[in-house]
């Protein structure tokens, strides 16, 4: 009986046992479902968000910005279409020849690719913005282990050329500056969702197109022309180095349409690398920064004597052998005279004479003439940062403003309203709306608004507009002022300004000068009307020493390019024996 | 010679979970590699199917004769598994570092997987002689631990730590099981907890990573910590009611690593949420439990002890294969039992579960 208990007991002792790792067998069991239970029941929510960020992705996309062009179609920016390259180097099967190959189309140092094909990191760049051919060619060639990535690239391929005209476009497509920020809501492309499911390994494998065609944005062409911008550029950029000048600004346009066919500011930047310029180069200066016109302004003032009435013939006033007194102030001249006609106070620019008209004709008549003008008014070129100049109104103006503001201190004008107010001249007096754009087409290239000439006011009648262009063209002839300004073979309606710029101190003591020619030519029928102003300049500062051969210059290239016939060209072009001269 | 009894006790119960948690592992195989964007469908499945066959055969076999047989040949048993490590080291097929194949030329045999029966035959064999009723000394325990010694190093030198400590892991649980001296057990137990931090110095710095990333997977998403942060993702993305069948984004777009073998838990997780992960575990807890209740049941201590190595074996492997998969656990190679794909695995699983019938079936019979 004992041995069978001894078992018993044994088989007892041996179940309890049983029991009890069944009990700690269960636990176990029970640890594994509460994390669980904290995974899924808890944490899930968060995790299940990681999840579909993991393989879903929500790409906000843009259209392919649209191109600029110039008025000749020429291309001043355009949008790339530019592929990154990127690999994922423990998917590439032979790391040693997909460097060779890599290297030699892309024209990379094959050590260099090879080492970043043999990066520990998941995921590495090789380059960005390549060109999609040589992607193709990469692709073609190594199928595993890269990555090509899609995207635009805005390129200015003329680099500086008009660059504060054109502005720029920030990383992200967005227009920043000058005409791609003006017209950014035409030039963007549409926004569009773009969905992308994409495995572990990063491979896309649902996505839709890259960009669809409605999804583009519009092109513009600018009445810029490349040439004269380039001319435009070229002169003072030469004329900024004769004279060790601190900027230049020049401009043309074209009196009959308002068109502007040059804005060029210098000092300049690279609208492709516009970040490491600063930031004052990023202005179109000749609407964002206003200056005094100096003698420029006195055109304007004869322009309000004559519609007042005086003759510029027969009324003469005495010039006071240069020095003139107002109250507690002088006027000077640069050259004595003693009796002057209007014509001839425009001519030689006594400053003496035009303020003894501006006494004549009284503060009413002059502001509403420069009003009229569009003097301390924004012309509304399209193009942003334009400011309107000061031009206090004649009501709060001093006996002295009265003087110096026929000779153009005391105000201060953009030079886009000045070359804009002597167009107008040109124009019979009529004053047009300087344009820059000229038309906006749609991505199929059909035209979506053209932009026809606009006349914002009569500036001044066409008879005295005339006889204003009379006394331009005499203030360029031998003895004039801008006598310099002559381009060989053309005539000339100008006026030079040298106008002293307020120091810091708000006075014009030691100051700088602002050395300004504007005009237009031919004088008869006029293609160009063209500012010069050259802040600054070192040794010679006179208008008609510094910014009247910069005029010449400009109209002479210029014509040359748009064949503007010379007025003395020869009638015999060919010789009597049928040969050419 | 036939006993009618033998089928009166056949334990059929035993045999349909079996049948239903291989039925899940088929299912979640097929998932996992017949993603949306597989090319050619992956015939994967099928052959995790033919394993099953072929297991079931030897399972088959494996009752067909008393397992007190086995009583006898264990040593011969464990002697053959000891040799094929060795071949293994010898001959063996290298993948990713690790040598743990014998190429059969039709198909690939991983020795270690019945080297585990072959320990459990030997030390059931082994304690069944030696244990006192008061429990066995250090010197009782010197011979296992030569028997468990041998396969576990050899395991080792594969290199694969996973399945050498689930060797040490099931041998341990036998002998407290077995009973140890009171005494004996807590010296062992402070050994034990002094060695297994010294073992930080001895592992690779690959293991040490492991563990680390344990506690902070995040520190290293992409690389040491993908395994597990992805599985986690997987696992805690399945939520409640899971996102259905075949509809796992985790499973489909290839973020899970090794889906198909031992990380499939995650699949489940992912696809049938809570409800699928509890229902597996309540399975694998049901078969711990009628495994327990064989060992209850056989009155021999050799059948015991070999129905109990069995079942700590199954239940190990369960455990730590579903712990690493949510996290509880560093990243070791170790396959989730008839549901993980693996062909000596299966085989193996299904042969010990074979053993367990037989033992079951035999417990009326008397010496």
């Amino acid at each position: 009986m004992k041995p069978k208990d001894n078992e018993k007991q044994a088989a007892a002792k041996r179940n309890r046992r049983i029991r009890i790792v069944g009990v700690v067998f269960t636990l176990c069991f029970l640890v594994v479902a509460a994390k669980a239970v904290y995974l899924q029941a808890f944490a899930g929510d968060a995790l299940s968000v990681r999840a579909v960020r993991e393989y879903k992705r929500d790409y906000e996309s843009v259209g392919k910005r649209g191109n600029i062009y110039d008025a000749q179609s020429r291309e001043l920016v355009v949008t790339a279409g530019v592929v990154s390259i990127a690999a994922r180097p423990s998917r590439i099967n032979n790391p040693a020849k997909a460097a060779e190959v890599i290297a030699e189309i892309l024209g990379m140092d094959q050590n260099r690719v090879a080492q970043t094909l043999s990066s520990q990191r998941p995921f590495v760049w090789i380059k960005r913005d390549a060109s999609p051919r040589q992607a193709e060619a990469i692709s073609t060639a190594i199928p595993q282990g890269l990555e090509f990535i899609e995207n635009y690239s805005r390129i200015y391929p003329n680099r500086q050329l008009a660059a504060q005209v054109l502005g720029f476009a920030g990383v992200d497509g967005n227009g920043l500056e000058g005409i791609e920020y003006y017209y950014d809501e035409y030039l963007k492309g549409k926004p569009y969702r773009q969905t992308v499911v994409r495995d572990a390994l990063g491979r896309i494998f649902q996505q839709e197109e890259a960009s669809a065609p409605d999804t583009e944005g519009k092109s513009l062409v600018l009445t810029i022309d490349a040439n004269i911008q380039h001319i435009a550029e070229q002169a003072i950029t030469r004329a900024v180095r004769r004279h060790n000048a601190r900027s230049a600004i020049a401009v043309a346009m074209v009196p009959r349409t308002g068109e502007i066919k040059a804005i060029a500011n210098y000092p300049t930047f690279n609208p492709n690398a516009f970040a490491r310029f600063p930031r004052s180069t990023w202005r179109n200066r000749a609407l964002t920064d206003s200056f005094e016109p100096g003698s420029t302004l006195k055109i304007f003032t004869a322009a309000a004597a004559m519609e007042s009435g005086i003759d510029p013939e027969r009324s003469f006033v005495d010039c006071e052998d240069g020095r003139y007194r107002i109250g507690r102030n002088v006027i000077h001249d640069v050259h004595p005279h003693e009796e002057l006609n209007l014509n001839e106070i425009i001519q030689y620019s006594s400053n003496i004479g035009i303020v003894k008209i501006s006494e004549m004709i009284g503060p009413e008549a002059l502001y509403s003439t420069l009003r009229r003008f569009g003097f301390s008014r924004k012309t509304g070129i399209d193009c942003p940062g334009e400011i309107a100049g000061i031009l206090r109104p004649y009501q709060s103006w001093r006996k002295i403003d009265n003087a110096t503001i026929a000779f153009g201190q005391g105000v201060t004008v953009t030079a886009i309203q000045l070359v804009n107010a002597v167009a107008a001249i040109a124009n019979d007096g009529e004053l047009m709306k300087p344009r820059i754009v000229r038309e906006i087409k749609n991505p199929d290239g059909s035209a979506f608004r053209r932009f026809e000439p606009e006349t914002l006011r009569r500036a001044v009648s066409p008879v005295i507009a005339k006889q204003l262009r009379e006394m331009m063209n005499a203030a360029t002839d031998r003895e004039g002022t801008g006598s310099r300004a002559v381009p060989d073979g053309y005539t000339v309606c100008g006026k030079t300004g040298t106008a002293q710029i307020l120091n810091a101190s708000g006075n014009y003591k030691n100051s700088d000068y602002y050395a300004i020619f504007i005009g237009f030519s031919p004088a008869r029928s006029p293609e160009l009307a063209v500012l010069v102003a050259i802040e600054a300049p070192r040794g010679k500062y006179y208008g008609g020493e510094v910014a009247a051969p910069v005029f010449e210059e400009i109209v002479r290239e210029s014509f040359n390019y748009m064949n503007v016939p010379p007025l003395h060209a020869s009638p015999f072009l060919i010789k009597e024996d049928g040969k050419p001269a | 010679m036939f006993d009618r009894r033998l089928i009166q006790y056949f334990d059929w119960s035993l045999l349909l979970l079996t049948l239903i948690i291989s039925g899940i592992g088929v299912g979640l195989i097929y998932s996992s590699v017949n993603s949306v964007e597989a090319v050619t469908p992956s015939k994967i499945h099928l052959k995790q199917l033919s394993w099953l066959g072929i297991g079931i055969f030897i399972m088959t076999c494996s009752f067909l004769f008393s397992y007190k047989k086995l009583d006898r040949y264990a040593p011969v048993i464990y002697g053959a598994c000891a040799a094929m490590l060795v071949a293994v080291l010898l001959f063996g097929k290298t993948v990713g570092g690790s040598t743990r194949w014998l190429d059969l030329g039709v198909f690939l045999f991983q020795p270690s997987e019945p080297a585990k029966i072959g320990v459990i035959l030997l030390l059931a064999h082994y304690f069944a002689k030696h244990v006192k009723p008061w429990g066995m000394g250090i010197r009782e325990l010197i011979v296992p631990l030569v028997f468990v010694m041998v396969p576990f190093s050899l395991v080792l030198l594969q290199p694969d730590l996973g399945t050498a400590l689930l060797l040490l892991l099931i041998a341990g649980t036998m002998a407290v099981f077995a009973k140890i001296e009171r005494r004996t057990f807590f010296v062992l137990l402070a050994a034990v907890v002094i060695l297994v931090p010294l073992g930080w110095f001895f592992i690779e710095d690959y293991q040490r990573t492991r563990i680390l990333m344990l506690f902070s997977p995040e520190s290293d998403p992409t690389g040491a910590g993908y395994h597990i942060l992805q599985s986690k993702i997987a696992v805690g993305s399945g939520m409640l009611y899971g996102k259905g069948y075949m509809e796992g984004t985790q499973n489909i777009l290839s973020f899970l690593p090794e889906q198909h073998t031992d990380f499939i838990f995650s699949v489940l997780a992912e696809e049938w949420g809570f409800v699928g992960a509890a229902g597996l575990l309540i399975l694998f807890l049901l078969f711990t439990a009628f495994g327990l209740n064989i060992a209850y049941g056989c009155r021999d201590d050799f059948g015991t002890l070999l129905a109990f190595g069995i079942t700590a074996m199954i239940f190990w492997q369960t455990v730590i294969n579903i712990g690493m998969v949510i996290g509880l656990m560093p990243v070791v190679g170790m396959p989730l039992p008839l549901v993980s794909y693996g062909g000596s695995s299966v085989v193996t699983t299904l042969l010990g579960i074979g053993i367990l019938l037989n033992i079951s079936m035999r417990r009326f019979v008397k010496d």
